[in-house]
């Protein structure tokens, strides 16, 4: 009878096998044909909406500071759209044709005009729009003034005077009429009024307090109740607001919860009703706990991060080394393992302006394509036959980035004998060097993620003159064509403008955009409207849909 | 007694001097500009507006000006207000120490509830089965890094019972069913890997002292186990112990800022972290000369405990 008896060795080859075997099978990752059932849009309920209840949200974020002059940061803008309103505003989830829909709508604007040379804008206001009822506004009626007092206020200080400092005067003809002049012609100047930050504040508060950092009132559909720190933000239903019978729910709580498996707990356990996460992965596991939670499969019109290369100097100002650069980096590698293929290849200027589709990766155009011998050949025609050393710096703004740096780092050893050393910094290390410049080598570099507009995505960021181009771009055809866009109304010639832009930033490697996660928006079962439109997630530059969410329970 | 004391209060001075020169000096020697974080990422930031700002705040003064403003401010308990956010600084701590405190109480007493009694057991039955299970458990809670394991306790409590401390910290007088919630998953954390050392050492000085030669006497008397461990023994094991114990609240402020981040609790751990990554120098300052005048009391108030637990310490 043969033994049954298991000695020490067989005993660890069992169970190391086992250990093997249950590895693989955890490691196996859910494939792309899983994400493809999530939808990209949850079209708005057709059941009529109720009113009541309360939602909550984990969030990573904290306000640095509540005043709109000073950040633009997502913390404070994760709710200051819900306080306040803009003159004008993108569509809401429950009226929006899909992700992409961009179309103005009126917000404390009830229309608005353009001169025929774009300098002059006129905004009538909607009549009997009240400041929220606390003190000192008391619900007194919003006027043409307060707009003009706060784009001034813009204007003389903070992070937004490079948007304000284009007004060269505001009229006030009557209580409900402001008329804008701009110092150069500007077609898409309300769309600069439509961004998330642009929130209309009043006067009393940044008078009686000097600055707007200890309170918050508006004439949004919530009025802020608890700002605490590191702790909440609980913002109580608006009764005097302006859309009758919004927002539907009496409360929104926001929860500081910087740690991500707090926040996933948050949401298993019900005390958050909105999470967003980066993988497929993350939302496979989740929906084992929450197998009804209600999944919307984001899709990124841009990126905002990518590789800033010293171009005002040796090696980085030869397009012929930009490009060499560019070629050798294997971004569909990147897409593939560090976002588990649901991302995209990186581009910097929305697509939807310049073309219907995402692109594609031959739509970039041929040095964004993987090919490591060309991008030798061509770097050792730019004179660096044996490569060289070079230096990047980043901030890990999330855990895969650290994974796509080393990457990159890996690709242009390994392809050009290019040498990087990576330099891990702090938030604010990093920011001081990369918006001040003055930095060599290379830099992983970001833009603003807040912006909607065509104007900030080009102008803004890529203007030679902008404060705001911190990918150093300095191309005279980029100038042109991002100046002759905003002079531009034609919406078929703006598309084709800002294809050309596109185009070059291409062709000249200006700025070497990297994939980027797509992301999921997942809500519970009961939540309804909460889809988050192209550059406006819900969770956060895009909260004010929150006001259009209703509780299906 | 009273000498030693203020002998040792004296000696802090300097103690507290060289912490805030070093704390000051880190500080504007590390890379990284508060006032441009404070811009944000709008990137808007003019140099006029940066000057101003400096100005305002009086970070263009010499760096001997600004210590020595900022030492006067520390000793007339006034320190100013926080460069990111513009509160009173006395106010942020007003609202994170209580927690913090808290937070290291509960720790500290679940801490010794489980490692005194176990250390005990483990000494008094060594190289038994329950010795065993005891060093394990210590050696785990060595090894177990907090941040695993908070993350692990709040993950799994949400998958096998639903449930989670509730997030949005309430303090005990507002709400004190929930104030518990929120402090008794993460204090257990905290709390388990303290008794770890605790109950280490415990167990090693109770062997030590269990072979004297009075421990011996005391079992020869006929005294009970209990009396001899607990009364005889015990009581002079316990001097390394509360050194350790005082040792171990550095230990504990450090491991709070993980595991207030982990509970979502607003406490000094993550007000300094916070200040920390934005450069905001006065409250990173304030907050670790609080952290170290509170670690030159412990010391103190350790040694003086010993000479309660053993009357033949003497001070002079």
């Amino acid at each position: 009878m043969p033994s049954t008896r298991v000695d020490r060795r067989q005993f660890l080859t069992h169970v190391a096998w086992g250990t093997a075997g249950l590895t693989v099978a955890s490691g196996v990752r859910p494939s792309r044909a899983v994400a493809a059932t999530y939808p990209d849009w949850i079209a708005a309920s057709t059941k009529p909406p109720k009113r009541g209840g309360a939602l909550a949200r984990a969030s990573a974020w904290d306000p640095p500071v509540i005043d709109p002059r000073l950040t633009q940061s997502v913390g404070l803008f994760q709710f200051a759209g819900l306080v306040c309103n803009r003159l004008v505003r993108h569509p809401f989830a429950d009226e929006a044709s899909g992700p992409g829909d961009l179309a103005l709508k009126g917000d404390l604007a009830e229309s608005w005009q353009g001169s025929a040379d774009a300098r002059i804008w006129t905004f009538k206001l909607r009549k009997g729009v009240k400041w929220q009822n606390v003190a000192p506004l008391n619900g007194r009626e919003l006027t043409a003034a307060d707009i003009k007092y706060c784009y001034e206020g813009y204007a003389k200080e903070g992070v937004q005077t490079f948007t304000f400092q284009e007004i060269e005067g505001i009229e006030t003809p009557d209580k409900h009429t402001v008329r804008i002049h701009l110092k150069t012609p500007n077609t898409l100047f309300p769309h600069n009024l439509a961004e998330p930050v642009a929130v209309i504040f009043p006067k009393e508060v940044l008078e009686e307090d000097g600055d707007l950092k200890k309170r918050m009132i508006g004439t949004g559909p919530f009025t802020l109740k608890e700002h605490t720190r590191k702790v909440r933000v609980v913002l109580a239903r608006n009764p005097d607001y302006f859309d009758a019978g919004r927002p539907y729910v009496d409360q929104y709580t926001i929860l500081s919860t910087p740690d991500a498996a707090t926040r996933l707990a948050a949401f298993r356990t019900g005390q958050s009703d909105i999470i967003w996460l980066a993988s497929l992965s993350e939302v496979e596991t989740l929906r084992k706990t929450n197998p009804n939670a209600i999944v919307q499969a984001y899709h990124n019109t841009l990126t905002p991060f990518g590789v800033a290369l010293a171009q005002d100097r040796p090696p980085f100002n030869d397009v012929r080394v930009r490009r060499a650069i560019s070629m050798a980096v294997d971004r569909q590698k990147q897409l593939d393992t560090v976002f588990e293929g649901h991302g995209i290849l990186g581009w910097g200027v929305p697509y939807i302006y310049y073309q219907d589709k995402a692109p594609t990766a031959k739509d970039l155009g041929p040095w964004w394509q993987y090919k490591p011998a060309e991008a030798k050949k061509l770097l050792a025609e730019a004179g660096h036959p044996n490569g060289f050393q070079t230096t990047l710096f980043y901030y890990e703004y999330f855990p895969q980035m650290t994974s796509q740096v080393q990457l990159v780092q890996q690709d242009l050893k390994r392809n050009l004998n290019v040498d990087v050393k990576i330099t891990k910094l702090d938030y604010t290390s990093y920011y001081g060097r990369y918006v001040e410049g003055k930095w060599d080598g290379m830099s992983w570099g970001f833009q603003s993620g807040h912006a909607v507009g065509l104007d900030e995505r080009t102008y803004h960021y890529m203007h030679s003159k902008s404060t705001k181009n911190f990918f150093r771009v300095n191309d005279t055809v980029v100038d042109e064509l991002t100046t002759k866009l905003r002079q531009t109304s034609d919406r078929a010639e703006q598309r084709k403008l800002a294809g050309k832009i596109v185009e070059r930033e291409y062709d000249q490697v200006l700025r070497m955009w990297m994939p980027y996660s797509n992301g999921f928006l997942v809500v519970q079962p009961h939540v309804r409207n909460a889809a988050a439109g192209a550059m406006r997630r819900t969770d956060a530059y895009g909260s004010p849909t929150i006001a259009r969410i209703w509780l299906d329970k | 007694m009273h000498k030693y004391v203020i002998r040792r209060l004296l000696l802090a001075v300097p103690v507290l001097l060289l912490s805030s020169l070093i704390v000051f000096g880190l500080m504007r020697v590390m890379p990284g500009d508060a006032l441009i974080a404070l811009m944000g990422e709008g990137g808007n930031v003019g140099a006029k507006e940066l000057a101003k700002l400096r100005n305002d705040l009086g970070l263009d003064r010499p760096y001997h000006e600004q210590y020595a403003i900022w030492v006067w401010q520390m000793v007339t308990f006034s320190p100013g207000h926080s460069i990111f956010t513009n509160e009173p600084i006395g106010v942020s701590l007003k609202k994170a120490i209580p927690v913090t405190l808290e937070l290291a109480a509960l720790a500290m007493i679940l801490g010794l509830v489980i490692a005194i009694p176990v250390g005990v057991v483990s000494a008094t039955r060594q190289d038994t089965a329950p010795d065993y299970v005891g060093r394990i458990v210590a050696v785990s809670g060595l090894s177990f890094p907090d941040f695993w394991l908070a993350t692990l306790v709040i993950t799994f409590a949400a998958i096998w019972f639903h449930w989670i401390p509730p997030i949005g910290y309430a303090s005990f007088w507002e709400s004190p069913w929930q104030n518990l919630q929120q402090f008794l998953l993460p204090a257990a954390v905290l709390g388990f890997r303290l008794s770890a050392a605790t109950m280490r050492m415990t167990r090693s000085t109770v062997l030590e002292v269990l072979r004297e030669d009075y421990v011996r006497t005391a079992w020869a008397k006929g005294l009970a186990g209990r009396i001899v461990v607990y009364k005889h023994a015990l009581k002079n094991a316990l001097i390394p112990v509360v050194t350790i114990v005082g040792g171990q609240l550095g230990t504990l402020l450090a491991g709070t800022v993980i595991v207030e981040t982990i509970f979502a609790l607003p406490g000094m751990g993550r007000l300094t972290v916070e200040a920390i990554l934005y450069r905001d120098y006065p409250v990173v300052q304030t907050n670790v000369m609080l952290v170290a005048a509170t670690l030159v009391t412990i010391n103190l108030v350790v040694d003086l405990t010993y000479a309660w637990l053993d009357p033949r310490i003497r001070y002079r």
